[in-house]
């Protein structure tokens, strides 16, 4: 094993510049609880480390013009400790609150999970489904990309070498919106998931309406189709059509087989979770239809005093 | 790609200094080691062990800026400027047990003790964090530390008479107030 050098850059832009200059054989560690593995296992060989983790200004949280500003070194145990999050985008902070244990939380980054495009995580599926932005900068300046075209198959983004995340930019929805994430685990409690449905919709006048589903860990990519959603707006999500959404996203979503289940597996548990997750919708829109701010929060959602 | 590890040249040795167990501390560390490696065979603290090697049981757990995190998943090189805490940092400086280590005793809430040193400094930082968890919270909490042994209702009951005894001692009046 040949081990890396390892760089420490003091700001992004000579973090960036720092990638340009290794022409792709750098890597950016932030939280490194995906890149100590991969390095370890020999997975993959860079020739520097580039470390982020210190980088200034990159672990703000903020809200401004109805968007959510995640900084891509806030660790996912900030996302769900984050008492701003959890005021205007619950589910964000109980989806980074699903991953993992508490140790990996503590180190494991925003930026890390959306970068790995691992397909067996858990955030990216919910950022898919919240229409969320990934906000870069690389020496050519700053980009910003929907999440809905930024990941390209296994493993793989848009990202060029040279880019470093810097935030991901959440849509904060409007009021009276309820949205659940389901993340069905086939095997320990703390494991990643087998398959991931994030639920969303307005509710109002007795209707949904701007439906949103987003399937992850079950393909390559995360999966959204807005098209299949359509078919829930201006409804009351009876059984009926929350059938039709499950079956369409089932018959759709090109499945994977891996240990946590097999590909047909993978279809029935999206026909099962996306029914369930809307179901779930509906109750918590029926139960109080009128919400002061976005989404339904579990009610095991962990605190922290100190 | 061959060669050992530790003998290659790419990558050189770094100095990097962090306060391990409340004292100044230096280490050298090629990019690959883990933060385990090096507390083990530089510092001798046996009391951090590896289990799986990939963040999953909690053997390796260690204190960063009083949070837990596995040692396993961190590169030694990155740790440049932290505060790092082991299970050799609990006990007071005349060796007194904390009442941590002195509840797992208490409740024998471990039976060979490999996963101890991790449970331990878990425990800390969940004790700070929520004073009045429930047994539900501990659980969720400590979920991510597994015992091969099977001591997980020890281990609970353990945890649940430390937040008594706490809430009792934060509850009782100090010699401020009389
Ligand atoms: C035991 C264990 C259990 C896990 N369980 C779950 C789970 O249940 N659900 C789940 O969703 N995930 C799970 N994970 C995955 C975990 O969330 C990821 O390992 C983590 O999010 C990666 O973040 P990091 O900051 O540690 O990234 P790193 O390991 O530092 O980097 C990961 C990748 O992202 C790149 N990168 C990092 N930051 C940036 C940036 N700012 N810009 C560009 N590229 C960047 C790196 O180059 C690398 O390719 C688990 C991991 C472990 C070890
Ligand atoms: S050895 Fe680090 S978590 Fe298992
Ligand atoms: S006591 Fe043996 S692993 Fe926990």
């Amino acid at each position: 094993m040949l081990a890396p050098r390892f760089l420490r850059p003091e700001s992004s832009d000579e973090a960036v510049e720092l990638l340009r200059s290794f022409e792709g054989a750098a890597k950016v560690v932030a939280g490194s609880t995906a890149m100590t593995i991969m390095l370890r296992q020999g997975l993959i060989e860079p020739d520097a480390l580039i470390y982020v983790g210190g980088l200034p200004g990159l672990r703000e949280i903020h809200e401004e013009d109805s968007r959510l500003r995640v900084g891509a070194l806030c660790t996912h145990r900030e996302v769900e400790l984050s008492a701003e999050v959890r005021a205007v985008l619950p589910i964000l902070a109980y989806t980074f609150g699903t991953v993992a244990n508490v140790r990996v939380r503590n180190a494991a980054t925003v930026g890390g999970v959306v970068a790995e495009a691992d397909y067996a995580s858990d955030p990216p599926a919910v950022l898919l489904g919240l229409g969320a932005d990934v906000i870069t900068t690389s020496p050519s300046g700053e980009r910003r990309r929907p999440l809905l075209s930024f990941y390209r198959s296994f493993y793989e983004t848009e990202l060029d070498f040279d880019e470093l995340i810097v935030a991901i930019d959440v849509p904060i929805p409007p009021s009276g919106t309820y949205a659940v994430y389901e993340k069905y685990v086939s095997r320990a409690s703390e494991d990643r998931p087998c398959v991931g449905v994030f639920a969303s919709a307005q509710f109002y006048g007795g209707l949904f309406h701007n439906v949103r589903i987003a399937i992850g860990a079950a393909s390559e990519t995360p999966q959204h189709v807005p098209a299949i959603d359509r078919a829930g707006d201006e409804s009351d999500l009876r059984a009926s059509v929350i059938g039709e959404i499950a079956e369409a996203y089932a018959e759709q979503t090109d499945t994977l087989d891996d240990m946590r289940g097999s590909s047909w597996y993978r279809k029935e548990m999206i026909r099962v979770w996306v029914r369930r997750a809307l179901e779930r919708v509906r109750e918590d829109a029926y139960a109080s239809p009128s919400p002061s701010r976005s989404s339904s929060i579990p009610d095991e959602m962990p605190r922290r005093d100190q | 790609m061959e060669g050992e590890v530790g003998t290659n040249v790419v990558g050189e040795a770094l100095e990097v200094s962090f306060v391990l167990n409340g004292r100044a501390t230096t280490v050298r560390a090629r990019t690959h080691h883990t933060l385990v490696d090096v507390l083990r065979d530089q510092e001798h603290l046996y009391g951090v062990r590896e289990g799986c090697g990939v963040g999953m049981c909690g053997a390796c757990t260690v204190l960063v800026d009083g949070e837990p995190q596995s040692g396993c998943l961190i590169l030694a090189v990155s740790a440049e400027g932290r505060e790092i805490t082991t299970v050799e940092g609990l006990e007071d400086a005349s060796g007194e047990l904390s009442d941590i280590q002195d509840a797992f005793v208490r409740h024998t809430a471990f039976q060979c003790s490999y996963c101890t040193s991790g449970f331990l400094l878990a425990t800390k930082r969940l004790l700070e964090e929520i004073p009045d968890a429930s047994p539900h919270e501990v659980k969720t909490y400590l979920a991510g530390n597994l015992c091969r042994c099977g001591s997980y209702m020890k281990i609970l009951a353990a945890v649940t008479d430390l937040l008594e005894r706490r809430r009792t001692v934060a509850l009782a009046p100090t010699k401020e107030d009389a």
